[in-house]
């Protein structure tokens, strides 16, 4: 089991590794994609079986006497280590096709595979200083995605998503700097392991807490740390937007769990200020998120927006402490991720065919490009939360859990923001389909050619599709797997 | 278990895509494989309503665990009643479509939702819970989109925006309803609901979820003040969409309405007033619009929201009237069903003479009908019946609708006066029904085009066989319907009225107070015809008459109120989230940076500008003065101590030295004379002096010797002889001789 969960983290570095070294990969794209494809197949293999397994836990580190860092798998882990591995392979196919005659391919890839080995550890960390450790490794590697053009532009990005995410990890230290002299034990703990008697003030901890939880929130893009999001995220290519807004913030989102519901427990938290605050401020980000998308004419920066908004709605689920909301959270993750994906290829896809990145240019798109239209008005649908599709369950979760949760006025706040935010939603993604479909009676069919582009793009974004609808019409699985995870939390 | 429910909702969903497959390779197998599934989806529906009249028990279906809370239908007399009548619907639209849209583009697009819209719309109608009907309520509502949008001109996209505004507002707006509902009650299913209801004490914390449920279900069925979108998109979407628009898709948001009525707010008085006030108001306001408009299709979308009006108000006088709700349960349900089916022949008559000329203005199609029996008999069984006259098939449900309010008005009890008014205003609207379809009807058939007269005589086959039977059928059924309610009507409505929990009695529909209420309308429109719409609406130009719409731009609650308030609160909402947004970044990043940089300015000045100088002076100065103090008072005065003690300390042990030799160990020495010498010293020495004279006073007298050599010789044999003496007196001296002595004896010993 220690073997698989080394080999977890290792593989994907390991690849990287070769590929880097790997001077005859550089002219054969043909050979360095099936090479970078297998290598993700096999991981993908390789996690499911460190998921299949029991659980575990084995320290590869102690620093000083009383640090040690611990690579553990857990319920939590185990969803994670799939989730990153399996949403971290779909896009890459697309890529293939995306970026080559990009001239970088190989440093792409070679940090693609780098992040997801730090994505695989922060998912395997068994304890904070771990996990607070592989976030920076994480952070510094996907930086190179988003530096991908070297535009001055995008180095800008990078820069301010590097200031963003040290600034919130460093604000997310501090945390754990009060958290070992106050735990119990250093790895986490289901419930939580914060010692009855505290070596500060329980108010002082909280202030803490609030801090560490907007730190590490930084990540998921929390209000008041979102505005490196919609920078950064768009200026990538659109592969690694996909999997920037897609699976990176839910990076963040992890962290926040571990810190809540494994190290300082539900119960510290419930009926606090802290609570109160830390809800407002998720309801603020999921409003101001899809207010902004609305208002956002950039084809991709509307994408980024609605992701600030999106993973607010994962985040509101963790901090309402109550197990259907933490169901619907976790539920949202998921399909969150496959239909940011899936928007992120599919406004890559037209970029890249017709060169047109704004919104208000794609009269008539779905004539050219129906597939990938068709794609993205699909998906639009899961995200605004229409059923039967993964959003629609989702947003039931959620508003269930906030109207039993308990936090007075904003029990049915909650699911009121989340409905405004669905018709944003609705507002930002539909005229796309709209115009997209129905150019209008002066429409010029005469002139129109197929854009369409190739299986390789298709392929990926069909299987979010699928994923959101047939996860949305039969959920059943899922959230039995999901309340597993949630049960001994709560 | 029956598998015919899921197989009528999803076959046509599954053609969906075979029909677009089919589409890219052949129009008109796309076409007869439309038209067969619309057609063959009829016999599973039939079915289901052949087995409620037979009074089986009902069939049901659950697929647990689709979406979370899994889907439930379920067949008994209404459901299946409806299930049919939207199958009907769909079929003979279906048989109408080709010939309407055969110069149409996007056909495949078309087919394509329609098919599915008709799977959605069989789901909402057999849903068993509040959950299934609103996940097929929503895919209706999106896929229904495209059929307004359709013809892609500019008033279509604009209709086709609002219509999707208001549906994905009430969409959510219901969810939130929902969200409580189920919170609240802790089930969805309808027997369910009625249960949980029933044990509550007050149904006050279930008014607010219920009315966001009505607002979305309401939204569709063009009930006021959400009606806005329907008097718009109806009349754009193409005829055979609009006849589904109107008659079928208007409903499911009755049925939503009736579904809270009967089973969540059964017998509430409270919950029955506002939706007779609501009912009212539709129903009047619809009549109104329709009565102004110009336009035939317009007018008959107005018409659908004005009989949607009369629906509530039956929905409305179940509530109210609690166990005797049986007259407006059966209302309700036979005016459903009739203005189904006159919307039905309405629609595709309207669409025959849109397909020809493409113009709906009732200036220009007037006198299009002339010689063209078929579709003005069918025209006016349709306009007859829908503004109740007797013998047609309006006049039954009308009057089981008047007579329910009738009912609850002579009770006297509760809201019985404000149903009064409510009656009137019932008799009212119904004659201004006679008296916008009068309009249509003598427009359309009547008069004479002023130019085009001859042309319009001369159209020739203006349907096809398929479009014959498409309006005529119907047209039949509806007649059936009206001559013999006794048999028909009342069976259709017998069957449904398990679903509205009430209890079948026989009525007679020709008795003379329900004839009186029919006079009382033709009279209103007797007099409303001439003068309203021949006096009033019309005028002169040139050598004819012309209908002018006498509307009030200002009066349109859409531009006037809707769209600027969306507008408002947008950019109200867009500037607080621009503000949010812009927070860290905009306002608190630089106020940080600001005040810290002033703070640290303000620092540095402080610091450079009075601070460090004046640290700097006190600082010299009192170094100054420590110096001073060092220099000249501690350092001297430190030295000396130190020196002081320093000689003290160097000198004890000298000191007590001193002072044991000179006290306890003091040399006795006997004392002595000046020291003389003897005579060799004397002479030695007066030698020495006398040298060292002549030497002073030659050679050395810079640096004269001035030694006595007499004394110091003297001094020196008596310092000599003084040292031999202590010499041989010490124990050194002993043991030298102690030593000598004894390395005599050895030598002496080794000797002899």
């Amino acid at each position: 089991m220690t073997l698989l969960m080394i080999l977890t983290v290792l593989f994907p570095a390991a690849c990287a590794l070769v590929l880097g070294c790997a001077q005859s990969l550089q002219s054969n794209s043909r050979a360095l994609h099936l090479f970078t494809g297998g290598a993700l197949l096999v991981q993908c293999a390789i996690a499911v079986a460190c998921a299949a397994g029991g659980d575990a836990s084995f320290t590869f580190l102690t620093i000083g006497q009383s640090l040690p860092l611990v690579l553990a798998v857990d319920g939590l882990a185990r969803f994670f280590v799939v989730f990153f591995t399996v949403m971290w392979t779909v896009p890459v196919f697309y890529s293939f096709s995306y970026m080559s005659h990009d001239g970088h391919e190989k440093r792409y890839l070679v940090f693609y595979l780098l992040t997801l080995s730090a994505l695989e550890a922060l998912a395997l960390s068994g304890t904070a200083v771990t996990m607070y450790l592989f976030f920076e490794v994480m952070t510094l590697l996907s930086v190179a995605l988003v530096l991908h053009e070297m535009t001055k532009e995008s180095i800008a990005a990078g820069l301010k998503y590097l200031l963003y995410s040290i600034a919130g990890a460093t604000m997310g230290l501090l945390g754990i700097f009060f958290l070992v002299p106050n735990t119990a034990s250093p790895t986490f703990v289901p419930g939580g392991s914060l010692n009855a008697s505290l070596t500060c003030p329980p108010e002082t901890l909280l202030i803490i807490l609030f801090i560490t939880i907007v730190g590490f929130g930084t990540k998921a893009g929390l209000f008041p740390m979102h505005a490196w999001l919609p920078t950064a995220h768009p200026i990538a290519p659109a592969p690694a937007s996909a999997v920037l807004s897609g699976v990176i913030t839910k990076a963040g989102v992890l962290c926040v769990l571990r810190l809540i519901f494994y190290t300082f427990g539900a119960d510290f938290i419930r009926g606090t200020w802290v609570q109160t605050a830390l809800i407002i401020t998720a309801l603020l980000t999921v409003f101001m998120g899809s207010m902004m998308a609305f208002r956002t004419d950039l084809f991709k920066k509307r994408l980024a927006y609605s992701t600030v908004s999106q993973v607010s709605y994962v985040l509101l689920g963790i901090f309402l402490l109550e197990g259907t909301a933490l169901q619907g959270s976790l539920l949202h993750v998921v399909f969150h991720s496959a239909i940011k994906t899936c928007l992120f290829l599919s406004a890559g896809a037209v970029i890249h065919q017709t060169g047109k990145t704004r919104v208000s240019e794609l009269e008539g798109i779905g004539k050219e490009m129906p597939v990938t239209l068709w794609c993205f008005t699909l998906v639009s649908l899961g995200l605004i939360g229409i059923p039967p599709t993964g959003g629609f369950i989702s947003k039931w979760n959620l508003a269930q859990g906030a109207l039993a949760s308990g936090t007075g006025f904003l029990e049915w706040l909650s699911p009121a923001v989340l409905l405004l935010s669905a018709l944003l939603t609705a507002g930002y993604l539909l005229p796309v389909t709209i115009h997209g479909f129905f150019p209008g009676r002066d429409y010029d069919y005469a002139s129109l050619t197929k854009k369409e582009c190739g299986y390789m793009m298709l392929v990926p974004m069909i299987l979010c599709v699928l994923f959101t609808f047939l996860g949305g019409m039969f959920p059943g699985p899922l959230t039995s797997f999901f309340s597993g995870i949630t049960a001994p939390l709560l | 278990m029956d598998l015919l429910l899921p197989a009528s909702v999803f076959l046509p969903m599954l053609a969906a895509p075979v029909s677009y497959i089919i589409g890219r390779k052949s129009k008109n197998a796309r076409n007869i494989f439309a038209m067969a599934v619309q057609v063959l989806i009829l016999f599973p529906t039939l079915w289901l309503l052949v087995r409620a009249l037979s009074g089986k028990d009902a069939a049901a279906f659950s697929l647990e665990g689709f979406c979370g809370l899994g889907l439930h239908f379920r067949s008994d007399g209404f459901r299946s009643l409806y299930a049919a009548v939207a199958a009907v619907m769909w079929c003979f639209t279906g048989l109408f479509s080709p010939e309407y849209f055969a110069h149409y583009r996007n056909r495949n697009r078309y087919t394509f939702f329609c098919l599915i819209t008709l799977g959605a719309t069989l789901g909402v109608f057999l849903s068993d819970d509040l959950y299934t009907t609103f996940i097929f309520f929503e895919i209706m509502s999106f896929t229904s989109y495209t059929w307004v949008a359709h013809e892609e001109t500019q008033g279509a996209m604009r209709a086709a925006e609002t219509y999707l505004a208001v549906a994905v507002i009430g969409g959510m707006v219901t969810l939130m309803g929902l969200f409580m509902l189920y919170r609240n009650l802790g089930t969805l299913s309808f027997d369910g609901m009625a249960a949980a209801a029933a044990q509550r004490d007050s149904l006050s914390a279930l008014y607010l979820p219920g009315a966001f449920v009505l607002f979305g279900f309401g939204a569709k069925a063009g009930m006021f003040p959400v009606h806005i979108w329907l008097p718009k998109a109806h009349p754009v979407a193409p005829a055979p969409s609009s006849a589904l628009l109107s008659g079928i898709l208007t409903k499911t948001g009755i049925f939503g309405i009736l579904v809270l009525s009967v089973y969540v707010f059964r017998h509430d008085a409270s919950w029955g007033l506002a939706i007779l006030l609501l009912g009212c108001v539709t129903m009047f306001l619809g009549a109104v619009l329709a009565l102004f408009s110009v336009d035939l299709k317009r007018t008959l979308a107005c018409s659908s929201m004005s009989q949607v009006g009369f629906i509530l108000v039956g929905i409305a006088c179940q509530c109210l009237l609690g166990e005797e709700s049986t007259l407006a349960a059966q209302g309700t349900v036979l005016h459903m069903l009739n203005h189904s089916l006159f919307k039905l022949v309405l629609f595709m008559c309207a669409g025959t003479v849109y397909m020809h000329l493409h113009k709906l203005n009732l200036n220009d199609i007037r006198g299009w009908g002339r010689k063209k029996p078929f579709l003005a008999v069918c025209f006016l069984i349709a306009a007859l019946g829908i503004s109740g006259i007797p013998l047609f098939s309006g006049y039954v449900s009308k009057s089981l609708l008047h007579e329910g309010l009738l009912e609850y008005v002579h009770e006297g009890e509760g809201f019985a006066l404000i149903a009064g008014v409510v009656e009137k205003v019932f008799i009212l609207t119904g004659g201004l029904t006679l008296t916008y379809m009068t309009k249509l009807f003598v427009t359309l058939f009547v008069e004479k085009h002023p130019t085009e007269q001859r042309k319009y005589n001369k159209t020739g086959p203006y349907l096809t066989p398929l479009g014959h039977i498409a309006i005529g059928v119907p047209a039949c059924l509806l007649l059936l319907f009206g001559l013999s309610p006794a048999f028909s009507m009342q069976a259709l409505s017998f069957l449904s009225l398990p679903f509205m929990d009430a209890h079948p009695h026989a009525v007679d529909y020709f008795s003379a107070e329900n004839l009186l209420g029919a006079l009382k309308s033709i009279l209103v429109a007797g007099v409303a015809y001439p003068l309203i719409v021949r006096g009033w609406m019309m005028k002169k130009e040139g050598k004819t008459r012309i209908h002018v719409n006498r509307w009030f731009k200002r009066f349109d609650l859409e531009d006037t109120v809707y769209r600027p308030f969306i507008s408002l609160l947008l950019k109200g909402l867009g500037f607080v989230a621009l503000g949010a947004d812009r927070l860290l970044e905009g306002v608190l990043l630089p106020c940080g940076v600001s005040l810290l940089a002033f703070l640290a300015r303000t620092a540095d000045r402080l610091l450079d500008g009075w601070l460090l100088p004046g640290l700097t002076k006190a600082g010299a100065a009192a170094a100054a003065g420590f110096d001073a103090v060092f220099d000249r008072y501690l350092i001297p005065t430190m030295i000396s101590v130190g020196t002081f003690f320093g000689r003290v300390f160097d000198n004890v042990t000298d000191a007590v030295a001193l002072a044991l030799k000179n006290t306890a160990f003091r040399l006795i020495r006997p004392s002595r004379g000046p020291t003389v010498g003897n005579r060799f010293t004397y002479a030695l020495g007066s030698f020495l002096d006398k040298c060292a004279a002549l030497l002073n006073r030659t050679v050395l007298r810079a640096h004269p010797i001035r030694t006595r050599f007499v004394p110091a010789l003297a001094a020196a044999r008596e310092d000599a002889e003084e040292n031999v003496k202590h010499f041989t007196r010490t124990l050194s001296f002993s043991l030298l001789l102690f030593a000598l002595g004894l390395l005599l004896v050895l030598v002496a010993v080794r000797v002899f």
